[in-house]
């Protein structure tokens, strides 16, 4: 017997064993690392550490709140006499359900950053030596190991000196932090059900929401959580826990999809019924009949105005025309009609399709965030300006020819193929226009986005089904003859506008100098197909110019770089608004003018409040002008750090904020974050 | 069959299924524990309700956790297994790991552990399918439940209150497992009824 136990604690001991190396101080499977923003930090200010956690491909560390299972991170300080260090920060995590239990977790690369004071009074060269036991639970799906690192950083007082690499890495990780929402949640339980309403702005575009509560035994972690949006405020519901009943504050991070995520804390009240589901790609089989009609109907109605588009209507008019000279019987005509429609929809089907398997793919395909990038103008310049020329006379497309061959086969056939050519010819100038609504096409469940693409091309073809089945129409369109000619050369005028209207907002989008470049590659490829004319005149092929010379332009409208944001970025709001940075700040002060500042974000609901209150109103902008106030706008909706830094500094870790800056006073008065008209008018002559 | 029949077959099955198949749901505390029946690391059958009239001691493991590691290789989960027995109560350590998974054992592999630590339960009780572990919502190792000799549940919860795997915050801790064994065998309600447990996943069968 004492051999058996004696042989049992050995294999005990060799169990062990290859548990010991995980075990080791430091180890490899989640590396700490802690880094300070400035090595000099200024005496009597802070100075932001962050520990730097790096894991090991299959391992994952933990949240504030862990979850289900899992502990915090907790650090044991030795600091210099007088310094103190700050509460550690957690960034959003994310989920990791395992066999029906939630953990909150990172599985990526993550930080805890804290702010470090350092004591007033201490002369420059004092070293200050800090020391850190961090002890955290690093776990793969299978296995955790308790973890602990001693860690140091040797600073010395000084001037608080940023590098800007050092800065830039920083503010990664503070970009990361929850930012606190600003706006009071309220919560309700009932039965075995739990409801959280978060005051959100009904204009800010959700499409993913986790509520991570930091409260322990309130909600049931593993349960689902189902969002719903109503107006100005958005609910998530779920399962409670027995620590529900008497919870008089809930905390947490209200996490939305992009990474962004709202510190939040919730007191007992009332949460309505009622909201919209936020997501229907969750419910894409039960979708609504509403919503499928007003997809459609939005869609029917966007084709239908495209015939009127300047860009669109030079070719349809036309494409028409040859469609209502065909005519000779009504039944032919009607047969002809429905053909084209077949032609346009089926194209536009096509497109839809594409689409929708780039969205499948996992790209982020949509047509409006394509349109953001002024590279996609500058090639629609490109193609709108081509055809512009086209339509003026200054050459003839052989391929429209060939495809005029299959459309001018006469019968069904030919209606078809002058169907998807009218389509394919219009799409690209369909873009500036439809835009948008291809870009919400892009976030619909699928059955909704195609229900789109359907609508926008029965809507093209509406006018032709119109002048198929109505024969009093047909008889009323004009004969051909050689003022099709002259129209087309007039129709030249709108597309050269349309040019024009798309090199300006390449302008707003890449500055002067992309609009330049798409300028002249616009001006080289003219050159080219102008030459292409003089060619095809004389009788010789058009590609060994017109090729090239495309090329050459394409090459160069691909060079053209977004502008950066700030000089794009129009501030919103009051009229005569400026964006707010420092600088403009102490430029406006330096002239002697009084500045109203305020910090806004489109998730504030507060903010949102007040502008739609007591900002964006008559008097005050009346107000204003009289007394020759600048208006500074901070927008901090992606987070901007320099505005969170500007933020900090005036004690304040989120938005809104509201300051005044009278003339000749050296501080800013800070305004209450509930404002009246009369309040902000009456600052100019309070 | 007639229709009312084929109802009222429908009707026994789903009450069979309930019984059977304890849900997922928090035990509530101050509520009767739910009875359960499962084989010993002997092999023996043991149910909840036998020991009814004893304070029993719920305690969910696995031998392969660090924070189950913190209390055994301290020897406080010994110590506070004997001080409990010792007390008149039931010691029941569950494993609700399920094969194949961090920590499961069969009937051998739960005696070997009890050798190596030198621990004493009342019984070692195995629960591969993890049909008690759910049916209680056991959500980590360690995670005690305390029973009074009625068979209300009076305590759930972490075995302390310092969330750790370091074996050097067992001193001065608050073991609320022999605090509520004192109240209850005093007859005072039970202080702290609820805690947060903590420790690892219990390592269930993928569901």
């Amino acid at each position: 017997m004492h051999l058996l136990a004696w042989i049992l604690r050995l294999l005990g001991v060799m169990a062990l064993v290859p548990a010991m190396p995980l075990a080791a101080q430091n180890t490899p499977n989640i590396r700490a690392e802690l880094v300070a923003e400035s090595m000099s930090p200024r005496a009597g200010a802070p100075v932001s550490l962050a520990f730097v956690m790096t894991p090991a491909s299959g391992w994952h560390g933990y949240w504030k709140n862990p979850g289900d299972a899992g502990i915090e991170t907790s650090v044991r300080w030795t600091l210099p006499p007088g310094v103190t260090a700050g509460p550690l920060g957690y960034q959003v995590p994310e989920r990791l359900l395992l066999a029906g239990l939630m953990q909150y977790v990172y599985e990526g690369a993550y930080a805890h950053p804290l702010d470090l004071q350092v004591p007033a009074g201490l002369a420059p060269g004092t070293r200050l030596p800090i020391r850190a036991d961090l002890d955290w639970l690093e776990c793969t799906r299978e296995v955790c190991v308790p973890a602990k690192a001693s860690l140091s950083i040797d600073l010395t007082v000084g001037d608080g000196q940023v590098d800007a690499s050092d800065r830039a890495r920083f503010d990664a990780i503070r970009a990361r932090l929850p930012r606190p929402l600003g706006a009071e949640a309220r919560f309700a339980a009932a039965g075995d059900r739990f409801r959280i309403a978060v005051p959100l702005p009904a204009s800010l575009s959700v499409s993913d929401a986790y509520f991570y509560p930091l409260t322990d035994g309130v909600i049931d972690y593993a349960a689902a959580q189902q969002v719903t949006r109503d107006g100005d405020r958005l609910v998530v519901e779920t399962a409670s826990r027995a620590g529900a009943a008497g919870v008089q504050t809930l905390d947490g991070v209200l996490a939305l999809d992009g990474g962004r995520g709202f510190s939040l804390s919730a007191r007992p009240g009332a949460v309505p019924s009622g909201g919209e589901p936020l997501s229907q790609v969750d419910a894409a089989g039960a979708m609504s009949a509403g919503l499928f009609l007003t997809a459609f109907g939005g869609a029917l109605l966007g084709g239908l105005l495209l015939n009127i588009m300047p860009c669109v209507f030079p070719i349809l008019s036309l494409k028409a025309l040859s469609l209502a000279r065909s005519g000779e019987s009504a039944a032919a005509a009607r047969r002809d009609a429905l053909a084209y429609t077949a032609g346009v929809v089926g194209v536009c089907l096509l497109l839809g399709g594409v689409l929708m398997a780039l969205r499948a793919g996992g790209a982020a395909a949509g047509w409006a965030f394509q349109l953001q990038d002024p590279r996609v103008m500058a090639v629609l310049l490109l193609v709108v300006l081509a055809v512009a020329l086209n339509l003026a006379g200054l050459f003839e497309l052989p391929a429209l020819a060939s495809g005029g061959r299959l459309a001018g086969q006469g019968g069904a056939g030919g209606a078809f193929w002058t169907g998807v050519l009218a389509a394919f010819v219009a799409t690209p100038c369909t873009g500036p226009f439809m835009g948008v609504a291809l870009g919400t096409a892009v976030l619909l469940p699928l059955p909704a986005a195609m229900a789109v693409f359907a609508g926008l091309g029965l809507g093209l073809a509406l006018p032709f089904l119109l002048i198929g089945f109505v024969p009093a129409l047909r008889h009323r369109l004009p004969r051909p003859g050689p003022w099709m000619g002259r129209l087309r050369r007039i129709l030249s005028v709108p597309m050269f506008l349309t040019a024009l209207a798309i090199a300006w907002i390449l302008g707003r989008q890449a500055g002067a100098d992309g609009m330049t470049i798409g300028l002249g590659a616009a001006l080289l490829l003219a050159l080219g197909l102008w030459w292409s004319g003089r060619r095809q005149v004389a009788g010789r092929g058009i590609w060994p110019v017109a090729m090239p010379a495309a090329l050459a332009a394409l090459v160069l409208a691909l060079l053209v770089q977004p502008a950066p944001r700030d000089a794009a970025s129009a501030a919103t709001g009051i009229a005569g608004a400026e964006p707010f940075s420092e600088a403009r700040l102490a430029a406006l002060r330096a002239e002697g003018r009084p500045v109203f500042a305020y910090f806004t974000a489109d998730w504030c609901i507060t903010c949102k409040v007040n502008e739609r209150t007591a900002i964006d109103r008559a008097e005050v902008a009346q107000a204003f002008r009289q007394g020759n106030v600048a208006v500074l706008v901070g927008d901090w909706t992606d987070g901007d750090p320099a505005l969170g830094r500007f933020l900090s500094a005036h004690g304040r870790s989120g938005v809104p904020l509201y300051l005044w800056y009278p003339v000749g006073s050296e501080a800013p008065e800070v305004l209450p974050q509930v404002l009246t008209p009369t309040r902000v008018a009456g600052l100019v002559n309070g | 069959m007639t229709s009312s029949s084929w109802i009222g077959a429908g009707i026994a099955a789903v009450a069979i299924a309930a019984v059977a198949v304890p849900v997922a749901a928090q035990q509530r505390t101050g509520a009767f524990a739910r009875d359960f029946r499962l084989n010993d690391a002997q092999g023996q059958v043991v149910t909840l309700s036998q020991y009814r009239g004893r304070p029993v001691v719920l305690e969910w493991t696995n031998a392969d956790c660090p924070f189950v590691r913190k209390h055994y290789e301290s020897g406080n989960m010994q110590r506070t297994q004997a001080e409990a027995i010792r007390g008149g109560a039931v010691w029941l350590t569950i494993n609700s790991g399920a094969p194949g998974k961090q920590g499961h054992v069969d009937g051998a592999g739960a005696r070997a552990v009890m050798t190596r630590w030198n621990s004493a339960p009342t019984a070692y009780l195995l629960d591969p399918r993890g049909i008690v572990g759910r049916g209680y919502d056991a959500r980590t190792t360690p995670h005690l439940y305390v029973i009074d000799g009625t068979g209300r549940l009076v305590y759930q919860g972490g075995i302390d209150d310092r969330p750790t795997a370091n074996q050097a915050d067992i001193q001065g801790a608050r073991n609320h497992v022999l605090a509520a064994l004192e109240e209850v065998r005093a007859g005072r309600p039970v202080s702290v009824p609820e805690a947060r447990p903590y420790g690892c996943t219990v390592k269930y069968a993928d569901s």
